[in-house]
């Protein structure tokens, strides 16, 4: 059985790290927001989705146009990130000022039911949307850096095998790479990252330094849902095939992943997002092994979910989060 | 300022009002009856049990034709067209889930936990008599010959109940430890963990045969006559709901009820009044479970087919839009919001289906199928969920507070302490020699 | 004889020190004020006091039997109850119901016993209801008893804390800034309230306050908390002339021009 484990751990890590940096990314968003207003945006898993409509929209229209063959195919994605991420960008910002604004002072349940409306508000949206245009509301990109490279990992130590990864899974990864480290930047050494942070921690004294609150709420969603919506798109090349529930449970594992880091952490979402990835894919690969069979691969969700369960009840603040204390 | 004066006279007359009623009834029972198949008679005859929540006369009354209208009348008028059962099939699914709304309204409502993940115990009742009414638990259980006659289904009632609330606990139990704004996150997983647990329970044991479900369900009997038909069982349903909505009036005006309101208005002022947080929290849960296991054993026995695809997230949102819309912690209301979702549902978005269909093949407008109505069901949730929030968050029906005669509440004890005192502020207290 | 004892009592939260070795000694019926500047810890001796923070080290004996440890739920069971120093009503339910909510622990009915509707529960509910409104004739509040709680003045909330409170049937009442944001005439009422719960009800009293008048007027006894620690202790004359005291509230320039 160990060795069974062993063989496909180096599939398992290549896997794990391509789908952590995904959670992680989209993690983000939902540390930023939760840091900022103490509300879990439901919507955010469905502002992932939407990216990936939007990109692989824009890029099955490239591939129509004929542009694909005439440029680069890096260019081409990176063009459609800097779009998605603009048009889902704007539509965070728009779901904040038209559903979160007016219940800043609403009970907090109130809140969250208005954001789980909206999370099913944009799934059907999409749907209809797709099925419009073409029939099915699944949607198969154009294939885009699928070359596969083999990983010979045997090489190392013959305990393991050989992986196997599409040309994609280094794009991904670097621009999420490059994503994370941008946001640290922006976060600890710009002013409006100093703003962000500020209104984190003491809303009432941040605006009484001058901060424009709102403004500064506004960005931090603009700045969530960008990320979010390229991540979309990355996702959208590296498994090729989406459909609008996605949203849904990749959302709520990267909710995970941002509870496990510590809500509100930043560094710590990235951190609990590869964890999380790289569990699942464990246990993707290895549960019915070592159950024998007996627990399905479908299992890993149930996995995922027992983590958030057991972080929550134990250790509520995250690996890297402070606790809280409630005033009385 | 016509329609306002109109509306104040009639408030004012209740012999107005009866007539006004009586009248309304007779005639939608009458176009019923007499239509072969008019979904809008049936449910115009179901809304005249709204009409009678609006008027003034006693509660009694309102009970008795309440019931009048709904034990014989509503089935004697549907009993005549060719639609019989599908009215009853509607009838009975809005029931069933009115009593779920219900026990989602104590969590949420009254006790103020946001639980997205209520249907897992609707799917307990339906596994709990599904194992046992058919040849499923042959695999497991070491004694017994399954499938249980259906005269079992009674008792399974109360053993659906049983299991519910038990697992309302366990699930509770570690649930409540968590903070509010992760309880809703954290009730979504547990209800997604039991759907992918049924979903994948044949092996090693198979307990609930995985995605495949559990088929020919043992209808329910009773001195020999199988309950088969939805009209049956619109009857069981019926009497079921009756002692829910019995008792959940008795616990909202009580001290379990208060204890939940407390809780949800200020739990630490709750603590310090002497109220044990998570033994409240967890008999709401109980409570609301049970409500949800009891109708999930009927639902087992009327759809005779248990499988998971019944029980997922979009079911347990379906059940919070219906008590958002009625007014979270209204008793009235979400019994309103429940029949209007399910209507909506079932009903309302087939037809209106249909409808547009047909004009598309007569050629008067083109609806494409990607926007058909009874496809749009999140759309129109997510709608409902966000214009509610943010403008109507009371609801339709909005709770209301009880009302309390003075005279019932005034005592004349002269010996008590705090009449033989002096009291500051306020009427001086008048004693009362006896 | 001493209802509550306090001894060595500290709470630190991480590198903050709200409550550093506080010692006390509360007589039973008497009226004890703990004042202070603000920040000094009051409310963080209250909360410890009424098991909503658990002392980092310490003892606190009510009766001469520990009370540390005990949820905040078991603590009002002991006979402490407490006003909170941000009104924290049951805003959308009625003001009888408040009231109703703290007979909780002296309320039989059961799960069953309610949705049966058993004649005990009626009868029950029905005394409960009058006790209630006896309650709240005796803080002046009769008249808002089927008002919703959060739509009610200011001062009859703050009164309406003192009857829920009264409704536990404490032995002890821990009274939070009860006459915080009150006028004249309402702090007026207030004295009087707390003489007549003191005489009628049989309660030891124990207040924060920072109206210095009240504080002077109905004290027996007037414990002093500074940056955490109880810098005096004695009655209103003692204190009134105490320079640590002037000086924690108004500075050492005032303390030295009193003396």
């Amino acid at each position: 059985m160990i060795e069974q484990v062993l063989q496909t751990l180096p599939q398992v890590l290549i896997d794990g790290l391509a789908l952590g940096a995904v959670y992680a990314i989209v993690a983000l968003g939902y540390t930023m927001v939760y840091g900022i207003l103490e509300l879990i945006n439901f919507a955010h898993g469905e502002i992932f989705m939407t990216g990936a409509f939007v990109g692989t929209a824009i890029l099955l229209t490239f591939s129509g146009l004929g542009w694909m063959a005439s440029m680069p195919a890096i260019l081409a994605l990176l063009l459609v990130l800097i779009v998605t991420s603009v048009a889902t960008g704007l539509l965070g910002m728009g779901i904040e000022r038209v559903a979160y604004r007016p219940l800043r002072n609403a009970p907090k349940l109130i809140t969250l039911i208005t954001a789980i409306g909206i999370s099913f508000l944009l799934q059907d949206i999409v749907r209809f949307i797709t099925e419009l245009k073409n029939g099915n509301y699944i949607l198969t990109g154009p294939s885009l850096f699928s070359k596969q490279i083999g990983v010979k990992a045997s090489a190392i130590s013959s305990v393991f095998n050989d992986a196997s990864v599409k040309s994609s899974f280094f794009i991904v990864l670097i621009l999420a790479v490059i994503m994370m480290v941008a946001l640290d930047f922006f976060v600890n050494k710009t002013k409006w990252g100093m703003a962000m942070r500020a209104v984190a921690q003491d809303r009432e004294t941040a605006a009484l330094m001058t901060v424009n609150v709102n403004k500064v709420i506004a960005l931090t969603f603009f700045i969530g849902s960008a990320l979010g919506g390229a991540t979309g798109v990355l996702f959208a090349v590296q498994y090729g095939t989406i459909d609008p529930y996605i949203g849904f449970i990749l959302g709520l594992k990267a909710f995970t992943a941002a509870v496990l880091g510590g809500i509100g952490n930043i560094r710590g979402a990235m951190f609990g997002g590869i964890m999380i990835g790289l569990l699942e894919m464990f246990a993707a690969a290895n549960l019915p092994v070592v159950s024998h069979g007996i627990l399905g691969a479908e299992y890993k969700d149930v996995f995922a979910f027992a983590i958030l369960i057991i972080v929550l009840i134990f250790k509520p603040e995250g690996l890297f989060g402070k606790v809280s204390v409630e005033k009385v | 300022m016509d329609v306002k004066n109109l509306l104040s006279t009639i408030q004012a007359n209740k012999r107005l009002q009866a007539i006004i009623v009586g009248l309304y009834i007779v005639v939608t029972f009458a176009s019923l009856y007499l239509a072969q198949k008019s979904v809008i008679a049936f449910l115009l005859l179901l809304a005249s049990l709204l009409l009678l929540y609006f008027t003034s006369f006693s509660n009694r009354v309102k009970w008795l034709v309440g019931g009048l209208v709904l034990v014989v009348l509503l089935p004697l008028a549907a009993s005549q067209g060719e639609a019989y059962q599908s009215y009853m099939e509607v009838a009975t699914l809005v029931g069933i889930y009115i009593a779920m709304a219900l026990g989602l309204n104590i969590v949420v409502g009254l006790a103020g936990l946001l639980d997205l993940g209520f249907v897992a115990f609707f799917a307990l009742g339906s596994y709990t008599y599904g194992i046992f009414a058919t040849s499923q638990a042959n695999n497991f259980m070491p004694f017994g010959h399954y499938p249980l006659s259906g005269e079992s289904f009674w008792v399974f009632i109360f053993i659906g109940c049983l299991v519910a609330a038990l697992f309302g606990v366990l699930l509770g139990i570690p649930v409540l430890r968590v903070k509010g704004d992760y309880l809703a996150i954290v009730t979504l997983g547990f209800g997604e963990i039991i759907r992918i647990i049924f979903n994948n329970l044949d092996k090693p044991v198979n307990i609930t045969n995985g995605a495949m479900g559990l088929a020919s369900v043992k209808p329910p009997e009773l001195f020999g006559i199988q309950f088969m038909y939805p009209s049956q069982f619109y009857y069981i349903v019926l009497i079921i709901l009756i002692a829910v909505i019995f008792a959940v009036r008795r616990l909202e005006y009580s001290k379990i009820g208060r204890a939940w309101k407390a809780v949800r208005e200020n739990e630490i002022a709750a603590q310090a009044m002497g109220i044990h947080l998570v033994r409240t929290k967890l008999m709401a849960f109980a409570v609301g479970a049970s409500f949800s296991g009891m109708m999930g054993v009927v639902f087992a026995a009327k759809q005779t087919f248990v499988d998971p695809t019944s029980f997922t997230l979009v079911e347990s949102i379906t059940i919070l839009v219906m008590v958002i819309l009625g007014g979270m912690g209204s008793v009235p209301g979400v019994i309103l919001g429940a029949a209007i979702v399910t209507i909506l549902n079932l009903q309302v978005l087939t037809e209106l289906t249909n409808w547009l269909n047909q004009l598309s093949l007569s050629g008067v407008i083109h609806v494409p199928d990607a926007l058909s109505p009874a496809k749009m069901q999140r759309f129109i949730f997510g709608i409902i969920l966000i214009l509610f929030a943010l403008y109507r968050p009371q609801g339709l029906l909005p709770a209301k507070n009880p009302v309390f005669d003075e005279k019932d509440l005034k005592d004349t004890d002269s010996n008590h302490p705090m009449n033989t005192g002096v009291h500051k502020g306020g009427t001086q207290h008048v004693h009362l020699d006896s | 004889m001493s209802i509550l004892t306090v001894k060595n009592l500290t709470k630190q939260f991480g590198g903050l020190v709200a409550n550093s070795n506080i010692n006390m000694e509360v007589q039973q019926g008497s009226i004890t004020a703990v004042i202070g500047p603000n920040g000094a810890g009051k409310t963080t001796f209250f909360n410890m006091v009424t098991g909503v923070y658990q002392p980092t080290s310490g003892e606190i004996l009510l009766n001469n039997e520990s009370i540390v440890g005990l949820k905040p739920h078991q603590v009002t069971k002991k006979g402490i109850a407490r006003t909170f120093q941000n009104i924290r009503l049951f805003g959308a339910i009625t003001v009888l119901e408040n009231v109703m909510v703290g007979m909780h622990n002296h309320l039989q009915g059961g799960l069953f016993s309610t949705i049966l509707n058993l004649p005990r529960v009626k009868k029950e509910e029905k005394e409960a209801r009058r006790e209630a409104y006896r309650l709240l004739e005796y803080v002046g509040l009769e008249s808002f008893f089927n008002e919703e709680a959060r739509n009610l003045p200011y001062g009859a909330q703050r009164k309406l804390e003192i009857a829920r409170a009264l409704a536990t049937k404490p032995k002890v009442l821990l009274l939070d800034e009860p006459a915080a944001g009150m006028n004249p005439k309402e702090t007026n009422e207030l004295t009087k309230l707390i003489y007549n719960m003191r005489e009628e009800l049989d309660l030891t009293i124990i207040l924060i306050e920072h109206d210095m008048k009240l504080v002077m007027e109905i004290s027996e006894h007037i414990v002093v908390l500074d940056h955490g620690e109880k810098i005096a202790e004695g009655t209103p004359d003692e204190i009134r002339n105490n320079e640590k005291v002037i000086e924690a509230y108004l500075g050492k320039g005032a303390a030295a021009t009193a003396s």
